[in-house]
């Protein structure tokens, strides 16, 4: 039988995607004929015919409903896809996060290896894509020391998913004694960690992102030094620019120490 | 030659950077540890890159000389002792704070701790233990460090070191012994294998008494063992290879046979106290956690690709590495005595080593496998996994659906990643070409060898050698042309075929 598309409208956030996955779900309707639509604030829709088009309010309880069924239904592995994919930016992620979720209480855990269905290969390929870009930020950001007594080090950033929990989480490890700023310049949000092993994420005002911008380029004679090495580690016989950018995208250099120019 | 013990210390990193750079490991893997309160660092088992050179390799770990001072004169080597370059030392202070001030600005991921001979091996290797016992002690460093165990130093000296690294490494420079003597006379095959094996029974030791700490076997251990296979590193191989020291380390030089090639000189215990520093404050990382690796040099001296994988084979299995390098070789001396290729680094033939490495390690290849004393060299237009299956056409094509993990290992295109996929992903039901292809196969080489539910992908396809290797080899497939069922594959010729002869 054929019927109208339901399309879920809901707030552009993990909260608002995983309410609309709520209502979705209860309505009952056959995940053939819904479709969630998250509303970007910058992004025009078009509007298609004969669909039926329901706004979702976002409630928190709802999608922490949602959270805990995936986990206790499917598997914890199912879990951190969901919430891996709700980290990109993608606008189909509430469409496949609400077919993943569909496939999964059907299958069961095996569902996380089903690559053969359409909507698991691409919830594969977001979570793949957003730990990657983890990963690269672990490996490219850089730490400027902009304060001594105490030392405070900070970083900027210009991800496309919003990876800083992840990248803040690797750094308040590894750096536990330190006092240190992550700024995320695209989402205008900014971690903060202090020496005694506090840590907080912030959505930052206007006024915190001038102030945190004029520090990014502050730091003593170890950049200088840093690049005397960088410099020099390279092997002339070797030479190769297309590896390096193969390796090393350029859109991940805007604030690495060795490539930036010398004021 | 030109001392320059008091210049700044951009000048010293810039030098003593540069005359490290030769060495080609820059890993920050195989071990895994959480940080300490209080302390600077943590090591994931992965590794991390921090940037990638000019050159395009990565740079993960501060690689420098201690000193590029040296009493040795090893032909190959920019630092031999009758050149003359600037010479200069750090003092082990200024090391660890390059090292804590570049690791909190995560510009690298720790310290990588090699160094020409100064004086003696036992004095350097004193002066690189020093620096690690200030970098781990005194300014409370938890990060990854690797360093050299300088061929000659004692024992003792050796094990100090080991409990501070993370990962040692002994460079065997040249896979015959009669390379080295030629072009490292400083050096000699005991020198190098003594410490070696000095640090693989230690490794055991720690493992048995304190547990992994964080450290993993090495990737050839763990592809041995799912393969069913008798394993390195476990005591009983160890033994076993200390028996059968007849076939190993080297291959046969056939012109002058040595017996030095052999492993039975290096008379080391495996078993008993090769550790003897038990009672030190800190045991909590274990001894050498990250394991062993070691360097090759390449094109310097006139061995085969044969014997260079057969050597790289014995080193997994008798010494428990977990990598081997390859360094294609740069003639920075210009001496004329050594075999280069047109002046030019042997960059491809490395990159074939690498790849053999890997089919090694984790594919469960055996060194025969790929290449053979009939056949000593790779093939320079396909890479080995294509190489062996074009001359193993028996075993194809593979059904995707239904064929074993080791199977479908060996078709080329399909790596470790997306075999485990397809394992996975069929439990819930069957596969297509399509979804080989999002699952990471590289169909461009595959196609040739796979069939999914009993069709290949396309009906024009043969499971045949030359119509493969003609596909693999030119930039223009029959797929891209789009050829169907009735292309012909004869050699045209104007007279028979357009009957050009009858006018």
């Amino acid at each position: 039988m054929e019927k109208p598309v339901r399309i879920y409208q809901c707030e552009n956030s993990p909260d608002g995607i995983l309410s609309a996955v709520f209502e979705a779900g209860v309505s009952g309707y056959g995940h053939n004929y819904i479709k969630i639509q998250p509303l970007a604030t910058d992004y025009i829709y078009n509007i298609e015919l004969f669909s039926e088009y329901i706004k979702v309010e976002t409630s928190g309880k709802k999608a922490e409903n949602v959270l805990k069924t995936i986990e206790s239904r499917i598997s914890y592995e199912a879990y951190f896809f969901v919430m891996s994919v709700l980290l990109s930016e993608d606008e189909d992620r509430g469409n496949v996060i609400y077919q993943f979720v569909t496939y999964g209480f059907t299958i069961g855990p095996g569902v996380t290896k089903a690559l053969q269905l359409e909507c698991v290969a691409r919830i594969f390929e977001i979570k793949r894509r957003v730990h990657n870009e983890a990963h690269f930020y672990k490996e490219f950001i850089r730490f400027h020391e902009v304060k001594k007594d105490p030392p405070v080090l900070m970083a900027g950033i210009e991800p496309k998913n919003r990876i800083l929990t992840l990248v803040t989480a690797h750094f308040e490890d590894r750096f536990n004694a330190e006092y240190f700023i992550i700024y995320d310049k695209s989402h205008k949000e900014a971690s903060f960690h202090s020496a005694d092993g506090n840590c907080m994420i912030r959505i930052l005002t206007q006024e915190e992102e001038n102030r945190l911008d004029s520090l990014l380029d502050i730091d003593g004679k170890y950049p200088d030094l840093w690049k005397v090495f960088f410099e020099a580690i390279a092997v002339e016989e070797r030479k190769n620019y297309k590896l390096q950018r193969g390796n090393l995208a350029l859109h991940y250099r805007k604030y690495m120490t060795e490539f930036m120019e010398n004021n | 030659m030109i001392l320059e013990l008091n210049s700044a210390l951009s000048d010293k990193l810039r030098i003593l950077s540069a005359a490290a750079k030769y060495d080609v490991a820059c890993t920050s893997s195989g071990v895994s540890r959480k940080s300490k309160k209080g302390e600077l660092g943590a090591a994931e088992a992965a590794g991390i890159c921090h940037s990638f050179a000019a050159d395009g390799r990565c740079v993960s770990l501060l690689k420098i000389l201690f000193t590029n001072e040296c009493i040795f004169n090893c032909k190959y080597c920019i630092n031999r002792c009758s050149n003359d370059v600037p010479r200069t030392s750090f003092t082990p202070d200024e090391i660890c704070q390059l090292t804590m001030e570049f690791y909190r600005r995560n510009y690298i991921e720790g310290l990588f701790l090699s160094s020409g001979v100064m004086q003696s091996p036992d004095y350097t290797m004193e002066l690189i233990c020093e620096t690690l016992r200030k970098l781990r002690i005194e300014y409370k460093f938890n990060g990854y460090v690797h360093c050299k165990a300088i061929p000659g130093a004692s024992p003792g000296l050796v094990e100090m070191a080991g409990w501070y690294a993370d990962r040692m490494s002994v460079n065997l420079e040249l896979p015959t012994e009669a390379g080295l003597r030629e072009l490292a006379p400083n050096k000699t095959r005991k020198n190098i294998l003594t410490p070696m094996r000095q640090i693989q029974a230690g490794m055991a030791e720690s493992r048995a008494v304190l547990g992994m700490k964080g450290g993993n076997q090495s990737s050839y251990w763990y592809t041995q063992k799912r393969m069913g296979r008798s394993l390195p590193g476990s005591n009983e191989s160890l033994e076993s290879a200390a028996r059968y020291t007849s076939s190993n380390i080297t291959v046969e030089n056939k012109d002058n046979n040595i017996n030095e090639n052999s492993i039975t000189d290096v008379s080391i215990k495996t078993k008993g106290n090769v550790l003897a520093q038990w009672n030190r404050n800190d045991t909590s990382r274990g001894f050498v956690p990250a394991g062993q690796s070691t360097q090759i040099i390449i094109g310097a001296t006139g061995e085969s690709d044969y014997q260079i994988l057969s050597v790289t084979e014995a080193l997994y299995q008798k010494f428990d590495l977990k990598r081997v390098f390859y360094s294609a070789f740069v003639n920075v001396n210009n001496d004329s005595s050594l075999v280069v290729n047109g002046g030019q680094p042997p960059l491809h033939r490395e990159h074939r080593l690498y790849q053999a490495d890997w089919l090694l390690r984790y594919y469960g290849f055996a060194a025969g496998e790929i290449l053979s004393e009939n056949r000593p060299f790779f093939n320079t237009y396909l890479d080995p996994k294509c190489d062996w299956a074009l001359g193993h056409m028996e075993y194809f094509p593979v059904e995707i659906n239904t064929a074993p993990y080791n199977t479908l290992l060996r078709v080329p295109g399909i790596g470790i990643k997306s075999a485990g996929r397809i394992v996975n992903a069929r439990k819930t039901g069957r596969l297509d070409f399509n979804s080989l292809k999002k699952m990471g196969v590289v169909l461009k080489r595959a196609i040739y060898f796979i069939t999914c539910n009993g069709r290949m992908m396309y009906d024009f396809l043969k499971v045949e050698e030359d119509y493969i290797t003609r596909n693999l080899v030119s930039g223009e497939t029959d797929i891209v042309k789009g050829f169907g069922d009735n292309i012909t594959y004869k050699q045209l010729t104007l007279f028979d075929d357009f009957q050009i002869g009858k006018i």
